[in-house]
């Protein structure tokens, strides 16, 4: 493994690319008992078409996750308890874009560790689990329906989409899923959990070359097929539906605002950019903004409101939601509050505050090993080195955040999607 | 390195000395019975003292102010700890060492939060009414928002109807029509009451020692009028029968809740079997709920229990489809009782406990655990350190757990039942 220091940030981190191809990181921290390990694949939700050998695929929607279920099954053993024998706690989730599994635990790492890859590298799917699975997924399906801030995301995202896979719900339908079967399990795992697909990472008080020397023993050291990923998916900058609403069982109207962005890329370049479009919504709708202040004090906002830039394979978009009695006046302020913005401008000291801020964040998240586990694991699919963040900050413009702003927010980019009550 | 200090009559500061975190935190509580008259004030309390304080007049101000000590933040506190409330405010800030050169933060941010307690913007005779009125509104959307989580709304009327007499049965942020009828004034007096008369809880958790943070806070109460009174010790639970009830809901995913009374408290000695019991029964993807109801029967996509050791207390929570419920309900009980007749394997026993220990372990770990743990257990009447509750957990036996079991009684349910439109 591979020592790299990053005395400003107080951390060390070890890393080596495997002959099978596995990325493997560990962040070390000396004197903290529990230890963190994230297995994770570059496939998610959207990734339901690609090319494997010579063939291209078309998969249901829903089989990321689907398969992170069925995974969970070895030949005759229970997974969780064995990593409960252990003493460790195991989860895993699906996003539009990745599959995570992952352990915590303070005793017994490399047995656990071992026998995390060993489950996520295991396709092992009978038939008949991989029916009763269906209640399982359609019960979860059902939950997200009830979940009003699941719903008005989804549907927003059907509203700003056209054709990126996005505007289906990560879980998929109830319909969607009744067309999984163990043969397409098997075929995207062969795709995508491949080891050259794929990234290991450990936060804690580890040896790190005992984590690499076990994930070699595990996976051997041949490299396999990884599928390739088809993205027929260019979209204008337009959202085909400006509003978007529905009846539920909640208290009061609940809103998400998102505006179309141009989708990122790789490298130092899409980090920049999202540090950029991260620093534009703190600027516009943030708790030190004056438009944050207006719509708190007449009433339109309240504390559950919050925002942020987002990235997806493919896509980016600015967003922002919470509880509010009229969304449509919240969604109007943006235009006006960036139209104030511009003209007033950002003074260099407030821009530097705006850093100071944002850089202290994400330092102090730096003592949260979840965030810093995936974060390590999502920046690295997208080919940058999280670590090197407060570069990237030093490096930006109050200039680029206006840009950002007067190219973004604009009507013809907007979709406001709200849930009302019955 | 865990230190208690009463730095003045009726304030405790806790002090977790530890150098390997980025940041601090830095908690101050008063310490109030939980109450139907003062839930609500106590509960919008910290939310209007966070609107504006005479130097930083306005929520942007305030940002500014918390942007420049590095993303600093304050925020309110309310818990309900058995039969206490407490509110108070809750800072989160970066370790000066990783500061630019010269720059400090911790200091700053203890002299901001003076400013929060002591310099709120006041008008005539009471708090600003603007921000009384503004929190008022979304204190209330708050309460009423509980609904948008039908977990969390089915478990909170299982516990409303199951301690009808018991203090437990208060929601924690008040009831939305006693929201309503605060007045600025009110609110105010209230505050100077409490401030004067509560005992007060601060907790630390950062690089500095001991001496240093009881420096930096004992000027949070110079010029205060303090009178602090004790508090009356917590209560076991005021049972006034059962309850079942149901309700109905246009949703497609019913919730079955399902509340047991237990003698056994997180005072009682066998405290850490019964925590071993209620994971072997529910807590987790090893317990028995989960296992035999989710797993082997796809009869719920969730299912768990919780154990309230403050009142000795454990209830269910389940995800299910609505024509399933009566079988759902026995098959809750038909685990019970396999617990009860002591029919645990080993594996279970060792799971449960590894999860309760490991969970144990890890609490050292991220400051705002330690903040959670300690900052509540001595509170609550649970006097053992976390070395102690870890040795007690493992020396739990399976007859120790199945006795546990035969001490839960069934006592009250509440099912949120699904309808179509």
């Amino acid at each position: 493994m591979t020592k790299f220091d990053y005395p400003n940030l107080g951390e060390t981190v070890f890393r080596r690319k495997l002959d099978c191809g596995l990325t493997v990181e560990v962040v070390k921290k000396p004197g903290f008992t529990r230890k963190l390990a994230y297995f994770v694949t570059d496939f998610g939700s959207i990734h339901t078409d690609f090319e494997l050998e010579g063939t291209q695929y078309h998969v249901p929607a829903g089989v990321a996750h689907y398969l992170e279920h069925k995974l969970f099954e070895l030949p005759g053993r229970d997974v969780s308890a064995e990593f409960a024998a252990l003493g460790a706690n195991v989860n895993a989730f699906t996003s539009y874009d990745m599959t995570a599994y992952y352990f915590s635990c303070t005793e017994n790492f490399d047995e656990s560790l071992a026998l995390l890859l060993e489950f996520v590298s295991t396709p092992w799917f009978p038939e008949e689990s991989v029916i009763r699975e269906q209640g399982i997924i359609d019960q979860e399906i059902g939950m997200y329906l009830d979940t009003p801030e699941s719903r008005v995301f989804d549907r927003l995202m059907e509203a700003m989409y056209r054709k990126h896979p996005i505007r289906v719900p990560i879980l998929g339908t109830k319909d969607s899923i009744r067309k999984i079967t163990p043969d397409i399990l098997e075929l995207c795992h062969r795709a995508f959990y491949s080891p050259g697909n794929m990234i290991l990472c450990v936060v804690g008080d580890v040896d790190p070359d005992s984590v690499a020397a076990t994930a070699e023993k595990i996976l051997g050291t041949d490299p396999r097929p990884v599928g390739q990923k088809l993205r027929d998916w260019q979209e204008e900058m337009t959202c085909p539906e400006a509003f978007t609403q529905q009846q539920m069982e909640v208290a009061m109207p609940t809103f998400q605002l998102g505006f179309k962005c141009e989708p990122g890329g790789k490298g130092e370049d899409a980090i920049r950019r999202e540090v950029v479009g991260d620093l534009a919504a703190e600027a516009l709708f943030g708790e030190s903004s004056a438009l944050y202040l207006e719509l708190y004090e007449q009433g339109l906002i309240d504390p559950s409101f919050g925002g942020g830039f987002e990235t997806v394979d493919g896509c980016a978009m600015l967003t922002c939601g919470g509880d509010s009695d009229d969304p449509q006046a919240v969604a109007d302020a943006m235009l006006e509050g960036v139209k104030r913005l511009l003209a007033e401008g950002i003074s260099e000291n407030e821009f530097v505050r705006m850093k100071r801020s944002a850089l202290g964040r994400r330092i102090r998240d730096l003592d949260s090993f979840d965030s810093t586990c995936f974060r390590v694991c999502a920046y690295h699919f997208s080919d940058f080195d999280y670590f090197r963040f407060p570069a990237v900050y030093a490096d930006v413009k109050a200039e680029e955040i206006l840009e950002f702003l007067t190219q973004v927010v604009t009507p013809q980019r907007r979709a406001l999607s709200v849930i009302t009550p019955l | 390195m865990m230190q208690t200090m009463e730095i003045l009559p009726g304030v405790t500061l806790r002090c977790y000395t530890d150098h390997r975190f980025k940041q601090g935190c830095l908690s101050f509580q008063l310490i109030r019975p939980m109450t139907r008259e003062e839930s609500a004030l106590n509960a919008l309390l910290p939310a209007v003292l966070l609107r504006g304080i005479r130097q930083y007049p306005d929520i942007r101000s305030i940002t500014g102010r918390l942007d420049a000590l590095y993303g600093a933040s304050v925020g309110a506190l309310v818990r309900r700890i058995g039969d206490y409330q407490t509110t108070g405010l809750h800072c989160g800030f970066m370790e000066d060492r990783f500061a630019l050169a010269g720059d400090k933060i911790f200091a700053p941010m203890v002299d901001l939060l003076r400013q929060f307690l002591t310099e709120p913007i006041l008008e005539k005779d009471g708090f600003c009414r603007d921000f009384v009125e503004g929190e008022k509104k979304n204190l209330i959307s708050t309460i009423e928002s509980e609904l948008n989580d039908k977990r969390a709304y089915a478990a909170g009327k299982l516990l409303k109807n199951m301690c009808r007499e018991d203090s437990f049965g208060l929601p924690r942020l008040g009831e939305a029509q006693d929201v309503a009828k605060i007045t600025p004034a009110e609110l105010y007096r209230h505050y100077q009451t409490i401030l004067k008369t509560s005992p007060v809880e601060l907790f630390y958790v950062g690089s500095a020692d001991i001496q240093t943070v009881a420096e930096l806070v004992t000027p949070l109460f110079d010029g205060m009028d303090r009178e602090p009174s004790p508090l009356p010790a917590q209560t076991p639970f005021r049972d006034a029968g059962g309850s079942h009830d149901a309700e109905e809901m246009e949703i497609s995913q019913a919730k079955l809740c399902m509340g047991f009374t237990t003698p056994i408290t997180n005072q009682s000695k066998d405290f850490a079997a019964m925590q071993v019991c209620n994971t072997i029964f529910g807590g987790g993807m090893t317990s028995k709920l989960f296992m035999e109801v989710r797993e082997k029967q796809s009869l719920c996509y969730s299912i768990g229990s919780g154990y309230y050791g403050s009142k000795g207390i454990l209830t269910i929570s389940a995800g299910i489809d609505t024509e399933k419920e009566s079988h759902v309900r026995q098959e809750i009980l038909t685990q019970l009782d396999a617990c009860r007749r002591g029919n645990i394997t080993q594996d279970e026993l060792t799971a449960a406990k590894e999860a309760l220990l490991s969970s144990l372990r890890g609490v050292t770990d991220s400051p705002g655990a330690i903040e959670n743990f300690y900052g509540t257990a001595a509170l609550s009447g649970m006097d053992m350190t976390i070395p102690e509750y870890m040795a007690a957990v493992t020396a739990v036996t399976t007859e120790q757990v199945a006795r546990c079991a035969e001490s839960i009684r069934s006592h009250s349910s509440f099912f949120l039942k699904g309808v179509t439109a």
